[in-house]
């Protein structure tokens, strides 16, 4: 049962790292990518750079991903 | 490498200033300085701006002029460019290029009459059946719906009908027409309608024919938007019309291929004299665009510009056997001239490995000329780091031949040329990074070799060399070694970002910057002292007089960036230290792309176990996660590798130029 509840809370924890930033990244995005819409619209020549500014927020949910992925890690630590 | 580059200027007697700009425009090297402004602020108003004369001015709009129609004519007769030679163009080009601007005039104003004439009859057909075809597409719909009424209506002969299309939004409006017609028909007539689209709707309003001259009158005064057919159908039924615009629909289109076919023919001996006269008019107006950049006094003209090095010699050589001593081309030296850098164009000269790689300036500038240019670094690491994520073999493969092929085919085209170049390498680093972690699609070699094996239902690791305690073992598992990987990406940013700073110190020392250089030390100071303290927690053996030496440079680190930057430096040091965990994200993307691959194995494998159709099913599942996987893991290493090298590399060093290199040439016959 102790062992359970380390595994759902673990889950749980790994969840919460990239729920969280996956939610971030993507009001982040949604902004950038609304901004740079416009942008292209007056200047597609910055289509390029707005592919780059758009992946910046990405840096959250990576490094989210990045702590979930450790945390599971936590389940084979006795 | 930034090409090195001399300033000159070129003056001479006045008379000699056409031919000398025809010989530099010939040579194709100068990038002209606008010395509008210059000329503006001096206070000697000898100096003024060099005029084109009163002739030349004429011919400027007459050549305009032509520029236009013969864009016109390009654009009507669509001339098969791809399937010219280019040799012909040229040809043609100096053909034309050789006559004085008013024989070239008098040449183009004849051949343009002469296209003229074999085509405008044809060509005029040709626009009004697209105009016919585009005006009937639109009755097409509305047939459909009111066809079948006006059919009905047809057979009772003494009634008529009259279509209407209507909004659909004021559709409604329908209910007012039948009270209001009812009233005009004395309660003969009845309306039927029917919707087209989410726009609009159809209607036929049947009547007594007794009515039509009232009901038309009432329509009209309504403003109601009558179906309207082309006046030589609209005094027929309108059943008997609308088969007729039908059959016309499908008619026009052979009518235009038939015409696009004696075009083809009649165009084919003009295309190469349009397309050689476009580029001369071109190269023309664009030589006399430039007249009002130079200066001139009442007696010597002056042209100033920047040409490379080694241009400089042929260009003084021309001039000399041309005018001897009546034109000079003097070099200046602008080494005491600060902000030179800032006005001086720039040309890049990379290696034919390296030169693919400057598609990195599609999305950034040129660099400042004196600064060093880092085309070399995003040609190593760029691949590098793509390979990194994707590290496969089977990807790996796939994407070099996807890139060579594109390379080979679009060699004329710069963009997609470079962008093959780019993914074929990139493909080569994915192919060497999957033997690193012995990765065909997936895990299938991991399986092959033995690697993962499955015992009493449980898979289980062994590695081909070392064990899972050892700290380099092989193959290297990204999911099992997450950490280790983790670890790996991190020191790849340190050097990444490393060289980025040194590549700052660098340009500090070519600008005499001695700050800008203590601030990059002091960031590369930081980084490194960072580093070497994390290594202490991370590492059990690591000596603890390397880690007070890790802190001390740290330390010492904040401090020189703080003198080289202020307050601006400390807080880039942090920020710096920061950067590097974006590094993270070459193993995270790798990660989701390696797990994303062993998800479509293991259902392809699921589904190969239902016998015949399992099979199937597993191989159409393989293909499409696979596909799937492959087209996200272009994109997303690419995106990412792109990222880290202009915002975490690039941002230590990078100082864009103000202008690039745009040599006065002529196209050539190749615009």
């Amino acid at each position: 049962m102790e062992e359970a509840v380390k595994i759902g809370l673990i889950a749980f924890s790994a969840a919460l790292a990239i729920g969280t930033t996956a939610i971030a990244t993507g009001l982040a995005q949604s902004r950038i990518g609304a901004a740079m819409a416009g942008a292209i619209a007056e200047r597609p020549e910055l289509t390029g750079t707005s592919v780059i500014l758009v992946a910046i927020p990405e840096t959250m949910v990576i490094l989210g991903f990045v702590v979930a992925f450790l945390i599971t890690a936590l389940k084979t630590v006795k | 490498m930034i090409e090195k580059m001399a300033k000159v200027e070129i003056l001479g007697l006045k008379d000699s200033a056409s031919e000398a700009i025809d010989i530099i425009h010939d040579l194709g090297t100068l990038h002209i300085e606008d010395l509008s402004e210059r000329i503006s602020g001096m206070k000697n108003k000898r100096v003024t701006h060099m005029e084109i004369d009163h002739d030349y001015a004429d011919h400027e709009a007459s050549l305009n002029n032509l520029r236009a129609r013969v864009g016109d004519m390009i654009r009507d007769l669509q001339p098969d460019v791809d399937g010219m030679l280019p040799e012909d163009v040229q040809r043609e080009y100096k053909s034309i290029w050789s006559e004085n601007v008013e024989a070239m005039i008098s040449r183009i104003e004849k051949m343009l009459r002469e296209v003229e004439r074999d085509t405008r009859d044809t060509v005029e057909r040709k626009a009004d059946l697209i105009v016919e075809l585009s005006r009937l597409e639109k009755y097409a719909p509305i047939m459909s719906k009111v066809q079948p009424l006006a059919e009905r209506v047809s057979r009772m002969e003494d009634m008529a009908s009259i279509a209407l299309i209507i909004e659909r939004k004021y559709k409604t409006i329908l209910n007012y027409l039948n009270e209001e017609i009812s009233k005009v028909t004395n309660g003969e007539c009845e309306i039927i309608s029917s919707d087209v689209d989410d726009e609009s709707t159809a209607a036929l309003v049947v009547f007594n024919k007794r009515y039509l001259k009232q009901v038309h009158e009432f329509l009209d005064v309504q403003d109601v938007n009558q179906v309207r057919l082309p006046s030589d159908l609209a005094r027929k039924p309108i059943d008997e019309a609308m088969a007729e615009v039908r059959a016309r629909i499908a008619q026009v289109p052979s009518e235009i291929d038939e015409i696009d076919r004696k075009l083809g023919q009649a165009t084919g001996k003009h295309s190469v004299t349009l397309i050689a006269a476009r580029n001369a008019i071109h190269d023309r107006l664009e030589a006399m665009d430039a007249v009002p950049k130079f200066a001139q006094t009442d007696q010597v003209f002056i042209i100033s510009g920047w040409l490379p090095e080694a241009d400089v010699e042929p260009m003084e050589k021309a001039l000399t056997d041309k005018f001897g001593s009546n034109v000079i081309l003097t070099v200046i030296d602008v080494r005491e001239n600060h902000g030179a850098e800032e006005e001086t164009p720039v040309a890049l000269q990379n290696s034919p490995f390296t030169r693919y790689f400057e598609i990195i300036y599609l999305l950034s500038k040129y660099p400042r000329y004196g600064t060093v240019d880092p085309t070399i670094v995003f040609a190593l690491f760029f691949p590098m780091l793509f390979g990194l994520m994707l590290g496969d073999i089977g990807y790996g493969l796939i994407v070099m031949t996807i890139g060579w092929i594109v390379h080979r085919k679009y060699a004329q085209k710069p963009l997609a040329n470079m962008a093959g170049y780019v993914m074929t390498v990139g493909g080569a680093w994915t192919i060497f990074f999957g033997i690193v972690y012995l990765e065909f699609f997936g895990d299938w070699l991991l399986r092959w070799f033995r690697v993962i094996r499955e015992v009493h239902g449980v898979e289980d690791i062994h590695y081909l060399a070392g064990t899972a305690n050892s700290v380099f073992k092989y193959p290297i598992g990204r999911i099992e070694g997450f950490t280790f990987m983790l670890a790996v990406c991190l020191i790849f940013g340190l050097i990444h970002m490393g060289v980025g700073l040194v590549i700052g110190i660098i340009n500090g020392a070519r600008e005499n910057n001695f700050k800008h250089s203590l601030e990059k030390a002091g960031l590369l100071s930081v980084l490194v002292g960072a580093m070497m303290v994390i290594a202490k927690f991370v590492l059990g053996w690591w000596p603890a007089w390397l880690t007070v030496i890790g802190g001390l440079l740290a330390v010492g680190g904040i401090v020189a960036a703080g003198v080289g930057a202020g307050m601006g430096g400390v807080i880039e040091a942090a920020v710096g230290a920061g950067n590097l965990f974006s590094y993270a994200r070459l193993i995270a993307i790798g990660l989701a792309s390696a797990i994303m691959a062993n998800v479509a194995n293991e259902l392809s494998r699921e589904q190969a176990k239902g016998g015949a159709i399992g099979i199937v099913v597993g191989a159409f599942v393989f293909v499409l996660l696979h596909t799937l996987n492959i087209v996200i893991g272009v994109f997303s290493p690419a995106i990412h590798s792109l990222r880290l090298h202009l915002v975490e590399s690039f941002g230590k060093f990078f100082e864009p130029a103000m202008v690039r290199y745009e040599p006065f040439k002529k196209t050539g016959g190749e615009e």
